[in-house]
């Protein structure tokens, strides 16, 4: 016996596939319900889908197959499981399908997929999409972006997006032709906004701005109108972890209905659309605007105020004053008043003193003089009488006679010798007589 | 950046602020109001300038205004030599 005999009993490959064809047939008789990952899928011209399914034990590749979904199956598929999770197939997704095994002697094993229930994939999404949200939270990331302080004027906006995307135009539009005038510095960062590589492309991105971060208030990642589903790439941990970590404030326009992505959970603002996103950044600019407004309208009205306390304390101090003047003058005026009165009573009273007194005087006078004319009256009435009594020819007539001894007047006795002539003059003659005695 | 540019938003908008609240207080003599208002109006064009025009537009006002200043500093400076 030699190793080298050729065995008598061989068939060929094809019977041997022919075989295994009948053992998996009969074995495998029923479409069965499997739980695998899409490890790759794509679709070809004729519209027929091609997998790669594979189970993993801890990112081990532990079985692999190959699927494929019918053209005629897989578009209404493809639309079921599109709407009820918002998702396409793709890669990395597992997927709970129900498939005949099939056998093909050129194409090997092959699940022929007839149907998917596609509230697995939505559980299974849910649930990682929990890990990641729950591994960023666990790692402080959450809420690490919305820490960061808005700019005070978003001026200078980095924008990750597609230049292709409609919502990027609408951003740009919305922004540049603002009612307000304001002027932005807009730089486009491409990335690509769907697919498995979005999340790696949008990394990039943030990456390149980062390296010139003084130039940018802000970040931007839009992605506008479109398809709705297909946003998976923004629930990933990487970027997710990497929009939490940038040191700007990042604000998503992703543009989808449905609940948000684990992005814009830990961006610091999420907006639905892109033309709210350029909302939100102009009215960042209004509301510094109008702060500066305000500010500029409460110093002129505290101006105002102040200027006008000034005013009043001014006028106050006039009034003051010219209260104090007032009173000084109409004290003046009516002292000077008084003085006048004063002087015209005193005036008057002087005049009617001097008439008083002048009049006393003249009384007086008068009765002085009255006096004195009395007494002179008097004084000449006397004198008069004298003159009347000391009249010799009244004398004479009185009987008073005048005797004279030879020519002088006989005053005495003495003169008288006997035998002389004495002359007697009476009124109407002379009377000689002799003297006879002496006695 | 600009040397110009450096009066930012934030410092124009602290300064603004702070000329509010003097004001407000009473704590500014009406000598220097004037000063001050002037100062505030300053501060508030330059902000709306800086929202409004583009960089070309915005360093070309602000040399005017540096120009400006430079006359005012020389007719000022003048007495003194």
């Amino acid at each position: 016996m030699s190793d080298r005999m050729i065995a008598s009993q061989f068939i060929s490959l094809y019977d041997l596939c022919v075989l295994i064809r009948e053992v998996v047939g009969d074995n495998f008789p029923e479409y069965i319900w499997v739980v695998a990952e899409i490890a790759s899928i794509k679709e070809n011209q004729n519209g027929h889908c091609y997998l790669e399914l594979v189970d993993k034990n801890e990112e081990k590749v532990i079985a692999q197959a190959r699927a494929t979904i019918w053209a005629y199956n897989y578009r209404s598929l493809a639309h079921k499981f599109e709407k009820a999770t918002g998702e396409t197939l793709k890669r990395g997704m597992k997927i709970l399908f129900s498939a005949q095994v099939q056998y093909h002697e050129v194409y090997g094993l092959s699940l022929n997929i007839r149907d998917i229930d596609p509230t697995y994939s939505t559980g299974e999404m849910a649930r990682k999409k929990r890990e990641t949200v729950e591994r960023l939270l666990r790692e402080g990331l959450l809420e690490l972006n919305k820490s960061l302080l808005l700019p005070l004027v978003p001026q200078r906006i980095a924008i990750i997006s597609s230049p292709t995307a409609a919502g990027y135009g609408d951003f740009m539009t919305h922004l540049q032709e603002n009612s307000y005038g304001y002027r932005f510095s807009l730089s486009l960062f491409q990335a690509l906004m769907q697919g498995e590589e979005a999340s790696f492309s949008i990394i990039a991105a943030l990456q390149k701005i980062k390296k010139q971060i003084d130039l940018f208030d802000l970040v931007v990642i839009i992605r506008g109108g479109g398809s709705q589903i297909d946003l998976s790439c923004f629930d990933d941990y990487e970027l997710s972890a990497g929009i939490a970590r940038f040191p700007l404030p990042v604000v998503t326009g992703i543009g989808h209905e449905r609940d948000d992505t684990v992005v814009d959970m830990v961006a610091h603002t999420k907006k639905k659309t892109p033309t709210a996103v350029a909302e939100f950044i102009i009215s960042g600019v209004r509301l510094f605007e109008t702060q500066i407004e305000d500010l500029q309208n409460s110093i002129i009205r505290y101006s105002d105020r102040l200027l006008e306390n000034s005013r009043y304390s001014l006028q106050e101090n006039l009034n003051t004053l010219n209260h104090v003047l007032k009173n000084i003058l109409s004290y003046s005026f009516s002292k000077h008043q008084l003085l006048v009165i004063r002087f015209c009573l005193a005036s008057r009273k002087n005049f009617s003193d001097h008439q008083n007194r002048l009049s006393l005087v003249l009384q007086k006078v008068n009765a002085v003089f009255w006096q004195k004319f009395q007494e002179a009256k008097n004084k000449y009435f006397l004198l008069e009488q004298s003159i009347y009594h000391f009249n010799p020819v009244n004398l004479m007539k009185r009987g008073f006679s005048v005797a004279r001894i030879n020519g002088n007047l006989l005053t005495s006795i003495k003169q008288a010798k006997s035998g002389q002539t004495i002359t007697t003059q009476l009124l109407d003659g002379l009377i000689l007589s002799k003297v006879e005695d002496e006695s | 950046m600009n040397k110009k540019n450096q009066l930012s938003y934030k410092q124009a908008l602290e300064e603004l602020e702070k000329i509010v609240d003097e004001i407000e207080n009473g704590e500014i003599d009406v000598d220097l109001l004037a000063e001050k208002v002037k100062r505030a109006t300053f501060l508030s064009q330059i902000c709306k300038s800086k929202l409004k025009k583009t960089q070309e537009e915005l360093d070309k006002l602000l040399s005017e205004i540096e120009k400006e200043d430079i006359k005012q500093e020389e007719t000022e400076s003048e007495p003194s030599l």
